[in-house]
């Protein structure tokens, strides 16, 4: 492959979700002239906009109506009339939700911004659904106190990417679009740029900026039954753990209740916001048992983990007797198509089901990584569980672990987290290059490293199938690593990791070709998935304690003693995590570690 | 995807085009088993993976929102991700499949877009807001945003664009996917320069263009009516100081209840 020119920006950012665009539009508004955004896909594809039932913020716009219970109907708060939400009822509900595992200083930084950050939505254009006197509509949500989902019907994330995608474009930002970030340069904890492939030639290119920022996105697709899209292979978190950055708390992945059966294409939580049911094959409302009070709305561990109990004791649906019913008939045909009209044609199509005729066939899906780059509150990536900062990199949306979520995401959340922590990189960003910061000498020819890399592994005849090596990490992922763990489920999965590894040395890339090729990527992100899916499956086998997504078959009590903290994982000499941990930030006044009960 | 006993085998021929290596486009057969579960881009995802990795398509959500997967099946445009393969299986046991038509190839069913995304920029997506903000939000009322969910919904997939046969001839028409963004923006109560929106639409490559075949309609995956906003934009390009009247009064109570 030819030698390319180096490519250079003040600022690039890799990954155009809701995180990347934000942090684009911010540095670019504050006075950043030269802001770039690479992404693999075209920035609109990216999965923000797959988010369905809202974004959470205490607006205050909307309450239950009074003596109706805490199920009944919902009505606009009437002027004058007492608020029935506030920022500290949502830190409480994102602290016990996190099962004390998120840090309180950002979840206050978060709550507070959220605020905010949803009026700048409103007011750069966002389609929001509507009270009657028109305000922003609010819907509840599990684990939260009060309705403080806001919402566009069921296609939330896609009205929040359309309008950040859109201002960062009105703000000059440049778009590499289908280009995919291949390599982070990091010398002596300073970033100095990226590798990158433009996807359209196969040429690869150095990319020097003197400010970094990751928003990459989650690594879902490390599991067999996931909502995430094919996109989400966890690259920035694999490039910059192989770069020499910490990941942090990646054995907490959040299973969502309710995945399309055997397809685990995400049935919004706002299904069970709206007053959906959750039933086993004998038409039991069995979460009854499992969270008397919040009943299907519950935070989604627990709701996940009941369903996986009721499969697990024979009460489950289905063929293979894997699946739950979500039964949504009695909402009514018209509030299924006013407020889920997208979510019904999924399970038309997908599953040839009409919710309002008949229940739909779910069962849990791998959604969430509450783990990725640890960061500050202002985005800047951590090398180490002490804290010390890797200059000019950035991490903010679901590839960092900041952490406001700890061992379990509330639903809403994310878009909170992409939107309010982009925004602030921006910021960060913008003061650090205004400030002064400048271009770092890149020592060797990375690109030239990089394209070895690739050559080799197109040279090598290979006679191992990229996607069977995936899959069969997925099922491992899945079946031992899963919703439920143990000592010996996690062995296993170790060690089907690491054979997969070596397997993967000699994988084959069938095409061959230098153009758009797709094939070649499918290799490089399978190669991210074994990576870091060590990670996960260390961290999980180290924790013997359960908490929030986490669950030990073996060890079933949160325990605080011993682990109230961060796993934090770097890459070692010989490829395997070396672990250390950080302190939680807990308010031990205000917000003390409590039992977890809903 | 389920093994329920109902697997057959069946042809999914493919248009296959590498500008690097071949003169001109040619077709490919491959095999693949099926069941009533599978859909085309599952297809699609099994012949990649296991017979010819050269096979090149864009994907990503599999679930009809990110707009990825946009291709010609059977001769008409949609998504690959939420069309089953038992609708498309034709009497002698195949599916055809081919890039979005009337664009450059990339490579196999990877088309190039440039032209689609200029006019997406050249109406102006974003909103251009008024320039005092409440404290909160705006007020806009719930049958005010049912007119935007028209056009909100639009995923940017190109199966419209590439559909129509204006743009088949003339890529400067703006074309039925950036006339809804900008349906979205002049209907916004929000929105400021309705006016000098309506006034470019109706330019010669603008709305006027549109000769109502409703071939857009047809290959929309999310059934929403390029042909009507663009009927509506032309009304309202006939009024359009009336317009721009109606929307300054309006915003003038854009911070007071809408009820």
């Amino acid at each position: 492959m030819p030698n390319t020119e180096v490519i250079t920006h003040d600022v690039i950012i890799v990954g155009a979700g809701l995180a990347g665009s934000w942090a684009a539009m911010v540095a670019a508004r504050e006075g950043v002239k030269d802001v770039a955004v690479l992404s693999k896909i075209h920035p609109l594809r990216s999965h923000s906009g797959a988010a369905q039932g809202g974004i959470a913020a205490a607006l205050n716009n909307v309450r239950p109506v009074p003596d109706t219970g805490p199920r009944g109907p919902l009505e606009q708060i009437p002027p004058g009339d007492a608020p029935v939400d506030s920022w500290e009822l949502h830190m409480f509900d994102t602290i016990k939700g996190s099962d004390w595992l998120g840090d309180q200083d950002a979840i206050e930084l978060m709550v507070k911004d959220a605020i905010d950050i949803i009026y700048e939505y409103e007011h750069l254009g966002c389609v929001f659904s509507r009270t009657p006197d028109g305000r922003i509509a609010q819907r509840r949500f599990g684990g939260h106190s009060a309705p403080r989902a806001n919402f566009a019907a069921d296609w939330t994330g896609h009205v929040l990417l359309h309008t950040a995608y859109e201002q960062a474009i009105e703000n000059d930002v440049k778009f590499y679009s289908e280009w995919y970030a291949m390599d982070l340069i990091v010398e002596d904890n300073i970033c100095r740029g990226v590798v990158a492939i433009d996807i359209l030639t196969g040429e690869i290119h150095t990319m020097r900026a003197k400010a970094v920022l990751f928003g990459t996105g989650g690594y879902g697709r490390a599991f067999k039954i996931t909502s995430n899209a094919f996109a989400n292979t966890g690259d920035g978190v694999a490039i910059a753990y192989d770069a020499g950055v910490p990941l942090m708390d990646m054995e907490f992945v959040q299973f969502h209740p309710t995945g399309l059966y055997n397809h685990g294409i995400l049935m919004s939580e706002a299904c069970r916001g709206e007053g959906g049911y959750l039933t086993n094959k004998d038409g039991d409302r069995f979460m009854e048992k499992y969270a008397p009070d919040k009943m299907e709305l519950a935070p989604r561990d627990l709701v996940s983990r009941s369903e996986q109990t009721e499969i697990n004791e024979g009460r489950g649906i289905g063929e293979d007797g894997q699946g739950i019913y979500l039964d949504m008939r009695h909402l009514g045909r018209e509030k299924i198509l006013e407020r889920l009209p997208q979510v019904r044609e999924l399970a038309i199509d997908f599953v040839g089901v009409d919710p309002i005729d008949a229940p739909v066939p779910i069962q849990p899906t791998a959604h969430y990584s509450m783990g990725g780059i640890p960061t500050d509150n202002n985005c800047r990536v951590m090398a180490d569980a002490e804290g010390n900062l890797v200059t000019g990199f950035y991490a903010a949306g679901e590839v960092s672990c900041v952490s406001v979520h700890g061992a379990n995401r509330l639903g809403t959340n994310s878009l909170l987290d992409a939107s309010v922590f982009g925004r602030r990189a921006g910021y960060a960003i913008a003061e650090f290059v205004n400030n002064g910061a400048k271009l770092q000498p890149i020592s060797g020819d990375p690109a030239e490293r990089n394209r070895k890399r690739v050559q080799k592994l197109m040279d090598n005849p290979g006679t191992e199938n990229v996607e069977d090596v995936a899959q069969e990490l997925k099922t491992t992922m899945t079946d031992n690593c899963g919703i439920y763990r143990s000592e010996e489920g996690l062995k296993q999965a170790l060690q089907d990791v690491k054979s997969l590894q070596k397997r993967f040395k000699n994988a084959k890339v069938m095409d061959k070709s230098s153009r758009f090729n797709t094939d070649l990527l499918a290799a490089l992100e399978a190669e991210h998935l074994l990576d870091f899916s060590e990670t996960i499956v260390v961290g999980a086998l180290n924790r013997t304690e359960s908490r929030g997504a986490h669950s030990r078959t073996d060890y079933p009590k949160r325990d605080d003693e011993d682990w109230l903290k961060h796993t934090v994982a770097h890459k070692g000499e010989d490829g395997a995590p070396v672990i250390s941990y950080r302190d939680v930030n807990i308010d031990w006044e205000k917000y003390p570690p409590q039992e977890r009960k809903y | 995807m389920s093994q329920n006993g109902n697997t057959r085998t069946v042809t999914v021929r493919i248009q296959r085009f590498n500008p690097d290596k071949d003169k001109k486009p040619y077709m490919q057969d491959f095999q693949v088993q099926m069941t009533p579960d599978t859909t085309v881009l599952d297809a699609l995802h099994d012949i990649k993976t296991h017979q010819d990795g050269s096979v090149t398509y864009r994907k990503s959500c599999r679930h009809a929102i990110c707009g990825s997967c946009a291709m010609h099946i059977n001769g008409r445009n949609t998504l690959a991700c939420n069309t089953p393969m038992r609708n498309e299986v034709d009497k002698k046991g195949r599916v055809t499949i081919g890039p979005l038509p009337y664009l450059p190839i990339f490579k196999d069913l990877v088309v190039d877009r440039s032209s689609f995304w200029e006019q997406y920029l050249r109406v102006k997506p974003w909103l251009a807001p008024p320039a005092h903000v409440p404290e909160k939000e705006f007020r806009v009322s719930p049958a005010e945003v049912k007119a935007l969910n028209d056009a909100e919904t639009c995923i940017m997939c190109g199966a419209c664009y590439s559909s129509c046969q204006v743009i088949a001839l003339n890529k400067k028409y703006i074309g039925p996917h950036a006339l809804l963004k900008a349906f979205l923006r002049v209907l916004d109560p929000r929105d400021t320069i309705p006016g000098e929106r309506l006034e470019d639409l109706a330019k010669s490559d603008g709305v006027y263009r549109c000769h109502t075949i409703f071939n857009c309609i047809d290959a929309c995956p999310k059934n929403l009516n390029p042909t009507e906003a663009i009927e509506t934009l032309r009304k309202l390009a006939q009024r359009r100081l009336k317009v721009e009247e109606q929307r300054q009064e309006r915003q003038k109570h854009l911070d007071e209840p809408v009820s």
